[in-house]
């Protein structure tokens, strides 16, 4: 279960983002919608251990996130999240495949990958480079490198925002699929994608409606 | 981690080909230089100091030194062979070896001598030639090889390069030397007489007046007061022989090749200075190399350090890259080295030293590992440096 409670995120611009205090129940999907500027990825990226919030607590299975070392956030996020980038942060040169085992430079177990890879239509491209596919095929090896470890939670960035909405809802269909049992919650600001999901919050509301665009 | 670092090199290919062959240039180029200066230095002063005094003709001292210790250049003229037996007679000199430069085997010297000329040489199969038999000789060991010779062969010798100049006469191979990795090695030894009578028509006709002639005489005295004198007494001194005069000269060989060593130490001072600009410059490029594939590499680490990869881990396979390039490195800029005095090897074997390719200066160790740490020190400072100023790091 994921707690987030009173948080606050000031930005170099001295913003601040006061989010509402949310709870993220454990095998629930949560799609996460709102402008832009709202805060959704920042929440998203408080919840993976990339940024920390100036005060409040973030509490992933008992243990408050804002109290832990970078390197125990890291290990969190290699272990047991899986994070989807919106730019999907593949290496390009590299291999479909490779961009996956690259987590074994942490000890992850990668040799789920072709189930993974199979289970998401892209077992052919396994040996391509990332540089030769398409938007959709770059967002599904993301999708598998994400996913590949079994983590308990899965966090995706706008993982349609560089897709079209008929590839886009055929990636959330499989994502919302895989990700079964697991807490998933996503991003985006396309309401048409909420069928797919447990539940649905208003980032806007969250963080007091004075974001919108 | 090594196969991931490998294959993290291999996308960046023409990189990494780039900061080798940059690497390979500089440290190459430092370790040739200093082997084969000092190859040069060691095989002119293996030489020096097995002879009090070089008696010969009159010219250029530093030339019959090192004809007659290193075959070098061409002989100054000859003088007569009574010389010999004058200072045989003399009772402070304890040895006069004749030593005559005539002919060629293939491109390589004959010279004609006594069988103490090979005393410090060791023979590495057959035996030595007699000094009461002519037509025989002892031959180096790269001319064997070269030539495919064996004892028991028989080899033409020529009197230029041309082949109708070959001699009928040939000279039976009785021994070879084991390998010296000196000039000694691409030289054909006979007893002097061979060469007189490789030379003499049989009709009564001496060619180059050859006959009962020397080009120098390698003299070794019971003391060193004894060398002072007789180089005094034969230096400038003019003997008749069959109605021709002779100017004759004496030097000491060590004050020679100390002359020429000094001119060598000076050279060898100007490429240790070399050396050391060109180990600055290697370690300015190499470390501005390094900087920038480290600046290039920022959303690549970036992206390892959103995944979840540590900082450490990241440190560590760039450390590995950065060493392998730093090992293929030294390994090639040695073998290139290696190359190199091959190649070199027929220039530097005309000043008399053969280079051996297998010889390994301690210094050149130094240099390839002080290369080596050069190209992985800089990837540690900057990875240390990254580690302090990470991103996510709060």
């Amino acid at each position: 279960m994921i707690e987030v409670k009173g948080i606050s995120k000031k930005f170099k611009n001295e913003t601040a983002i006061d989010y509402k205090d949310m709870t993220f129940e454990d095998g629930k999907s949560y799609i996460l919608l709102g402008a832009s500027g709202c805060g959704k990825s920042t929440l998203l990226n408080m919840i993976a251990g990339i940024l920390s919030p100036e005060k409040g607590e973030i509490i992933i299975d008992n243990v408050d996130i804002t109290k832990i070392s970078q390197k125990e956030k890291d290990l969190l996020r290699i272990k047991s999240i899986g994070y989807i980038f919106q730019d999907f942060k593949l290496i390009t040169e590299m291999t479909v495949i490779d961009n996956i085992n690259i987590l074994r430079l942490e000890g992850v177990d990668t040799s789920r990958a072709d189930e993974v890879l199979k289970s998401l239509d892209i077992l052919d491209k396994k040996n391509k480079k990332v540089k030769n596919l398409s938007g959709g095929e770059r967002q599904r090896v993301a999708i598998a490198r994400a996913i590949v470890k079994s983590p308990d939670i899965i966090l995706a960035d706008e993982p349609t925002g560089n897709l079209n909405f008929a590839i886009g809802e055929a990636v959330i269909k499989q994502l919302t699929e895989i990700a079964k049992g697991k807490t998933l919650i996503a991003v985006t600001h396309d309401d048409r994608l909420c069928k797919y999901f447990d539940y649905v919050i208003d980032m806007n509301e969250m963080t007091g409606g004075k974001y919108d665009a | 981690m090594l196969k991931f670092a490998l294959k993290n090199m291999g996308i960046k290919k023409v990189q990494i080909i780039l900061i080798v062959i940059s690497i390979v240039i500089s440290a190459g180029v430092g370790v040739l230089a200093f082997n084969v200066s000092s190859q040069v230095s060691d095989g002119i002063e293996s030489n020096a100091g097995y002879y009090s005094l070089i008696v010969g003709p009159a010219g250029s001292k530093t030339q019959l030194a090192m004809n007659s210790m290193y075959f070098t250049d061409e002989p100054l003229g000859t003088i007569p062979y009574s010389i010999v037996n004058d200072l045989l007679a003399d009772n402070r000199v304890t040895s006069a070896i004749p030593y005559a430069m005539a002919d060629n085997y293939n491109g390589a010297r004959v010279i004609g001598t006594t069988s103490a000329f090979l005393k410090e040489k060791a023979i590495g199969s057959g035996d030595m030639f007699s000094d009461q038999e002519v037509c025989q000789a002892v031959i180096g060991s790269s001319i064997a090889k070269q030539n495919g010779l064996k004892v028991g062969d028989t080899i033409y010798t020529s009197h230029s390069a041309s082949e109708n100049s070959k001699h009928e006469k040939g000279i039976l191979v009785v021994g070879i030397l084991e390998e010296t990795f000196s000039v000694y090695d691409r030289v054909v030894f006979t007893q002097i007489r061979t060469l007189w009578e490789m030379h003499d028509h049989g009709d009564g006709e001496e060619h180059e007046g050859m006959h009962a002639t020397v080009c120098s005489i390698l003299v070794n005295t019971k003391n060193p007061s004894y060398a002072m004198q007789l180089t005094n007494e034969y230096d400038g001194k003019v003997i008749e022989h069959d109605e021709e005069a002779f100017t004759l000269q004496a030097v000491e060989p060590m004050e020679v090749v100390r002359d020429v060593l000094s001119e060598a130490d000076d050279t060898k001072y100007i490429v240790f200075v070399l050396c050391a600009i060109i180990l600055i410059m290697n370690i300015i490029i190499i470390s501005i190399i390094t900087l920038l594939n480290m600046y290039h590499s920022a959303k690549e680490i970036s992206l390892m350090r959103l995944i979840g990869i540590s900082m450490k881990k990241i440190n560590l396979l760039y450390i590995i890259q950065n060493s392998i390039i730093g090992l293929i490195s030294t390994v090639v800029a040695f073998l290139v080295s290696r190359l190199c005095l091959v190649l070199m090897g027929d220039y530097v074997s005309s000043m008399g030293v053969v280079l051996n390719m297998s010889k390994v200066y301690l210094p050149e160790i130094f240099i390839l590992v002080g290369i080596f740490l050069i190209s992985v020190i800089p990837t540690v400072i900057c990875t240390f440096v990254m580690a302090k100023r990470d991103s996510l790091a709060e």
